[in-house]
């Protein structure tokens, strides 16, 4: 239950940073689409007699690197092309998983998660992202913000936007993929979208915004666990309401904040 | 105008843009501590010319010097080189959510390209800030949320990300658009005094042709090619505002401004 608990925490607290930027460069729904189809690389894992986990890694960095090119490339709407490439690919997935005997059983844990499923492993793997994505963004800070204000600024002030830009596709499709086992296929957006909102109603300087984000993606994993365990729930689907909980509280203290000022 | 005294220099530059060719065969220079503007009517090519002038567009062919150095075809330049540039885009904000506080985003146009320890040169950092600040009259909104800013104020905060730092070359997209009349004539008048202080070489876009007439030492009128280039005076003359814009703009223009 321990390494449950580390592991569901370290979880929330790296989709609270990547999810600060995600949401700014309007790359919700991006996440909430890997997410789904990430379900079609845990197939080809099982299909193919492999761990799953070593399989969604590369399957998700190449899925994102794909559907970006899609995006950039093609005249359509990009909510329209992402909703066609991840209900497809979630068809095919569950279609394909209904056909292996020994996988019937574990759609579900595969689509709400199952944090008591996760390894020693998973953990250090996941500790290891949330280094890397902290070192990373911390030090490209200035990038960052700037390629998230304005694309052509950013390049004119010397930004390589299009590495930049592909980094931060490639990191969140890293984080979603591991992520998956403890949050699941179905709500894993939620741990990018709801803790960077909530951070950002919360935050007047960047930094901050990052660091509050990440605070909320972290505790609120670690209270969704206990209850979940406490209530005996679902993992991922627990957190997630806990989630909720809190953005409501963040938009409640907001308002306050705002009446306060507008009284002042 | 020898090599040794021009900021920028464009030989035979030709850009495409979606598949055809935006911009074709331009060629001028930026003598130092000048103001240029760039004219032209919309869809001439004037906002890909500056992207390929910044390198935030391959270059279909020719070839672009900015401070003595070449600008690479994939948009390459020293960092030494790219921090003594800086660019005014038309819109800032795209992401209305952001929470970058004025102060917080004038320091990041203090930081040289690259990566960045957060705590690196802090204190200097700062007063560098204060200074750009102060000297753009925009202390008061340091505090401030980018989102929270009017147009006018936006525009001064600008400035101020270009003042942090000695720059050489200031390029600004249509800085104007957005602004009223008082917001634009204080913002010109602000830009023209730091340009004077700092030295700087102006290469600005511009629809406001009065301005132009009144600020700039040289206009380059476009419309995909270059279709003149000189002082004001010569360029915008009735015939070749008629060649550029067409007459209807010509007469529109005289209605306008008497």
């Amino acid at each position: 239950m321990q390494r449950a608990l580390l592991g569901g925490m370290l979880t929330g607290a790296l989709g609270g940073v990547l999810g600060s930027f995600a949401v700014l460069r309007q790359l919700s729904f991006f996440s909430d689409a890997l997410g789904h189809s990430s379900l079609l690389g845990i197939t080809l894992g099982i299909l193919l007699g492999v761990n799953p986990t070593l399989v969604l890694i590369p399957f998700a960095v190449i899925f994102a690197l794909l559907v970006s090119q899609l995006v950039e490339r093609s005249a359509l709407p990009t909510d329209a092309l992402l909703n066609i490439v991840y209900s497809s690919s979630l068809a095919i997935a569950i279609l394909a998983l209904s056909r292996v005997e020994t996988y019937r059983g574990g759609i579900q844990q595969l689509l709400f998660g199952d944090i008591l499923g996760i390894s020693r492993l998973d953990v250090i793997v996941i500790a290891a992202f949330l280094a890397a994505s902290v070192i990373y963004l911390g030090l490209s800070m200035r990038a960052q913000v700037l390629l998230t204000l304005n694309q052509d600024l950013a390049g004119a002030m010397g930004v390589r936007t299009r590495w930049h830009g592909l980094a931060f596709v490639i990191l969140l499709a890293v984080v979603v993929a591991i992520s998956i086992k403890a949050v699941g296929v179905l709500l894993i957006s939620a741990f990018v979208v709801i803790p960077a909102c909530a951070g950002r109603l919360l935050s007047r300087s960047f930094p901050v915004y990052v660091m509050i984000s990440s605070g909320i993606g972290g505790g609120c994993a670690l209270l969704g666990l206990l209850f979940s365990g406490l209530a005996k729930l679902p993992s991922g689907p627990s957190v997630v309401m806990v989630q909720f909980l809190g953005f409501l509280l963040a938009m409640l203290i907001s308002n306050q904040i705002h009446s306060n000022a507008s009284e002042t | 105008m020898s090599v040794k005294e021009a900021v920028l220099q464009v030989q035979d530059l030709s850009v495409e843009r979606r598949g055809r060719l935006a911009v074709e065969g331009v060629s001028f220079a930026l003598a130092a501590e000048s103001d240029t503007a760039l004219v032209g009517p919309n869809g001439a090519g004037k906002s890909t010319l500056v992207a390929a002038l910044l390198g935030l567009l391959p270059h279909a062919s020719g070839r672009v010097e900015l401070l003595g150095q070449p600008l690479g075809a994939n948009g390459f330049l020293p960092r030494s080189v790219r921090a003594q540039i800086a660019y005014v885009p038309q819109n800032l904000v795209i992401q209305g959510l952001i929470p970058v506080s004025v102060a917080e985003f004038v320091g990041f146009g203090f930081d040289l390209p690259g990566p960045r320890l957060p705590w690196r040169s802090g204190k200097q950092r700062m007063e560098a800030v204060f200074i750009a600040l102060e000297r753009t009259h925009t202390c008061d909104l340091r505090n401030r949320l980018l989102t929270e800013l009017s147009g006018g104020q936006l525009k001064r905060v600008l400035l101020a990300f270009c003042l942090v730092r000695p720059r050489r070359l200031l390029v600004l997209d249509e800085a104007q658009a957005g602004l009223d009349v008082h917001s634009n004539e204080h913002f010109q008048q602000q830009l023209l005094e730091l340009r004077r202080q700092e030295g700087w070489t102006v290469l600005q876009v511009s629809h406001d042709l009065e301005m132009v007439r009144r600020s700039s030492d040289q206009v380059l009128c476009l419309n995909r090619k270059l279709r003149g280039s000189g002082s004001p005076e010569a360029t915008l003359s009735e015939e070749r505002l008629g060649e550029l814009y067409g007459l209807n703009m010509v007469s529109q223009h005289h209605q306008t401004h008497g």
